[in-house]
């Protein structure tokens, strides 16, 4: 071969390479830059992955020490399977009974839910735990997938219920403080954008965009789970034991206004909430207006002494027990001749708390009951709290006074009685009830955190004092709450037998018995509610709730490490005895 | 024909030397990014396993978490000491002892003297009697 000719063959194979390597080179640019937008965003579109981060929902932590927890996400799997090809290959009704078997389903009713040819997804069921999910992954079935899921776990079961309330099946939190921190709670999912390469899988060195999720936020409760099993125990023993249609009960620190175990009955799991009917899912500690009967006696009594409209000395005809006032009778459950205020508290008469109720007037009466929150919501940090009823008086007939003074004709949430024996605890001012004591990001930052708030100041200190010493007298002997002493501590609190209303008349069987008290009563920490609804056969308060209070605070005390008082606080608060009637 | 001599035909078709370098560190440098590539994508799968691995690390220590929550809690543990045949009860009044803040004793309650309690009960088992 000539040296020409050798020339002219390498050129050759250089154009040809450099003609082949413009081509790819349009074709590059072509796809790169000519292509329509629609093919563009087409070929982005099909290999740009994108996932949302979902991030776990806060927990709820008690309030004790260990911050135990009450709430909280767990990992688990959604089983379903592709009917179709299950149904071509005729394999269906022994796969349904094999998962049938091991989620403990209908058999049944599966096969009749998968049998469906037209379509490829179908839930066998969801939220299984992850055990029971691995189990079926090594039985390799045909056509079954799994893919992963989050569900709100509540480890207390029953306990605490009303109080955490329930997150649905969406993730969203439903009721109690799931949903009142519903805003905490949830977190703000993150969003990650990436290329997949040609088998489909992610390719981390592509990644476009990453925003990284926020953890939902830890909320802490005020609530020992330790006193709240203690109470709920007792509120379970007492509707057992009395036949009650329901039960609520409060224990609240006085000076601070933290709610330490709250308890409704009927409850129900929130892990199997859907089983739960509306009844149950009440929480008629906040969401239950009742009228109070007695206990309603010690706001109107404190008003009258703090306006200086009778001292404790100041003697009453309680009539024998019954009363003609305008034209309508009022009776005591016991009758008692003349009494003293003291007295008309200790012994609970209707006829006495009645005319002290009408000295005061019906304005300044209702302004009093105002001051004590009656009527207004507390704005405990729970949502359905209800705000209890006391009409305006110029709807107040011309006995209303003496029916409110009892405790008829007005309505009041267990919540609210709480508040104002807690008031009169803590020095004549109502603190604003709450159950979360913070809330904490997941990256220990304190996100919120409460404070004590007053509410109403209905009374002044001095007066506080002797509604204290006036109410000690109450669980003495001779009173209606005997039956809520304490050993070792004084207890100051007051009964209520209320009867209910029922198709719009008072009824004669069907009662709502209460005790609130406080104790110590000389330096109060702690006050309490007990509520039993349609307690039978005993029906009053000082023999239904006033047992339980008891049971409870005995408990209470020695947990929470309270003192009796000291020689000088009793010396203190003794200091005015000489005055006592 | 006289036979071509091919020593004679040294100054034919030489490839460029510069050109030849050049390709030579083309050559390098594509399979060094070759060797660079394979090796990110394999430490992104990597980190792609482990963020999973922690996803489900986390979900797992929530689970326990959630597991020793529940078996702590106060009604499970009454059932555990129920299961072993324990009952706790609250001291009686003549075991305690009620000493106020001020370390003094409250003399109002002091405790009876009262025979050691009996915790258990042994039965006696006669056997091949």
């Amino acid at each position: 071969m000539t040296e020409a000719r050798r020339t002219t063959r390498y050129i050759w194979v250089a154009v040809l390479l450099c003609i082949a390597l413009a081509g790819l080179v349009v074709r590059l640019v072509f796809l790169h830059v000519a292509i329509q937008d629609a093919g563009r965003t087409r070929t982005v579109k099909t290999r740009t992955y994108r996932e949302t981060l979902t991030v776990p929902r806060g927990r709820i932590l008690d309030g004790s020490p260990s911050a135990n927890i009450l709430a909280a996400n767990i990992g688990v799997k959604d089983v379903w399977v592709d009917p179709a090809p299950l149904l071509a290959s005729n394999r269906l009704s022994s796969v349904a009974g094999q998962l049938a078997r091991v989620l403990h389903l209908d058999e049944a009713e599966l096969s009749t839910r998968l049998n469906t040819t037209n379509r490829h997804f179908a839930y066998v069921q969801r939220f299984v735990p992850q055990e029971k999910a691995a189990e079926l992954a090594r039985m390799k079935l045909p056509s079954v997938y799994f893919s992963d899921s989050m569900t709100r776990h509540y480890p207390q079961g029953q306990n605490l219920c009303h109080v955490l309330g329930f997150v649905n099946h969406d993730g969203v939190g439903s009721s109690g403080i799931e949903q009142g921190m519903e805003s905490y709670l949830k977190g703000i999912p993150g969003l990650r954008e990436s290329r997949l390469d040609g088998r489909r899988r992610e390719m981390y060195d592509r990644r476009i965009r990453e925003i990284a999720p926020r953890e939902g936020a830890d909320v802490v409760l005020t609530i020992d789970q330790n006193l709240q099993y203690m109470l709920e125990k007792a509120l379970d023993a007492t509707v057992e034991r009395h036949h009650a249609k329901a039960a609520m009960a409060i224990i609240q620190h006085v000076k601070t206004g933290e709610i330490l175990a709250m308890a409704s009955r009927p409850g129900f799991d929130p892990n199997q909430f859907r089983a739960a009917g509306d009844l149950q899912k009440l929480n008629r500690a906040i969401g239950y207006v009742y009228e109070p009967g007695s206990t309603f006696k010690v706001a109107v009594i404190a008003a009258a002494l703090d306006q200086g409209i009778v001292k404790p000395e100041n003697v009453f005809d309680c009539e024998n027990g019954r009363w003609l006032y305008q034209n309508k009778i009022l009776r005591d459950y016991h009758a008692y001749g003349r009494l003293d205020v003291a007295d008309i508290l200790k012994k609970s008469s209707n006829i006495g708390a009645a005319k002290i109720a009408i000295l005061m007037g019906d304005r300044q009466l209702e302004s009093s009951l105002r001051s004590f929150m009656i009527g207004r919501r507390l704005g405990i940090d729970l949502p359905g709290e209800e705000g209890g009823i006391l009409r305006p008086v110029a709807q107040w007939t011309a006995i209303s006074s003496s029916r409110v003074a009892i405790g008829q004709g007005v309505a009041v949430t267990a919540l609210q009685m709480l508040g104002v024996i807690c008031g009169i605890a803590n020095d004549g001012q109502i603190m604003r009830p709450y159950v979360v004591k913070e809330v904490v990001s997941a990256n220990g930052t304190v996100l919120m955190r409460q404070v004590p708030q007053v509410l109403s100041r209905p009374i002044r200190p001095e007066t506080a004092v002797l509604m204290r010493k006036l109410l000690a007298r109450v669980t003495e002997e001779g009173g209606t709450g005997a039956k809520a002493c304490v050993e070792g501590f004084t207890v100051a609190g007051k009964t209520g037998t209320a009867q209910k209303v029922v198709a719009g008349r008072y009824s004669e069987s069907d009662y709502m018995a209460s005790f609130a008290g406080f104790l110590p009563a000389e330096a109060p920490e702690i006050g309490m509610i007990i509520v039993v609804d349609e307690p039978q056969p005993l029906h009053t308060g000082g023999l239904v709730a006033a047992p339980v209070f008891s049971e409870i605070a005995e408990q209470a005390v020695r947990y929470l490490g309270l003192m009796p008082a000291s020689p000088e606080q009793t010396a203190m608060y003794y200091a005015g005895r000489a005055n006592r009637p | 024909m006289a036979k071509r001599n091919r020593k004679k035909n040294q100054a034919g078709f030489v490839f460029p030397a510069p050109l030849a370098v050049v390709l030579v560190v083309l050559a390098g440098f594509s399979l060094v990014y070759v060797c660079l590539k394979a090796k990110t994508e394999a430490l992104g799968q990597e980190i792609k396993a482990l963020e999973s691995r922690s996803v489900q690390l986390r979900q797992d220590v929530v689970r326990e978490q959630c597991e020793w929550a529940s078996r702590l809690s106060p009604a499970s543990m009454e059932q555990a000491l129920k299961a072993h045949g324990l009952v706790m009860t609250w001291p009686g009044r003549e075991q305690i002892v009620r000493m106020r803040a001020d370390g003094t004793i409250d003399s109002s309650v002091i405790p009876e003297v009262r025979p050691p309690a009996r915790y258990a009960r042994v039965d006696r088992v006669v056997m091949n009697d």
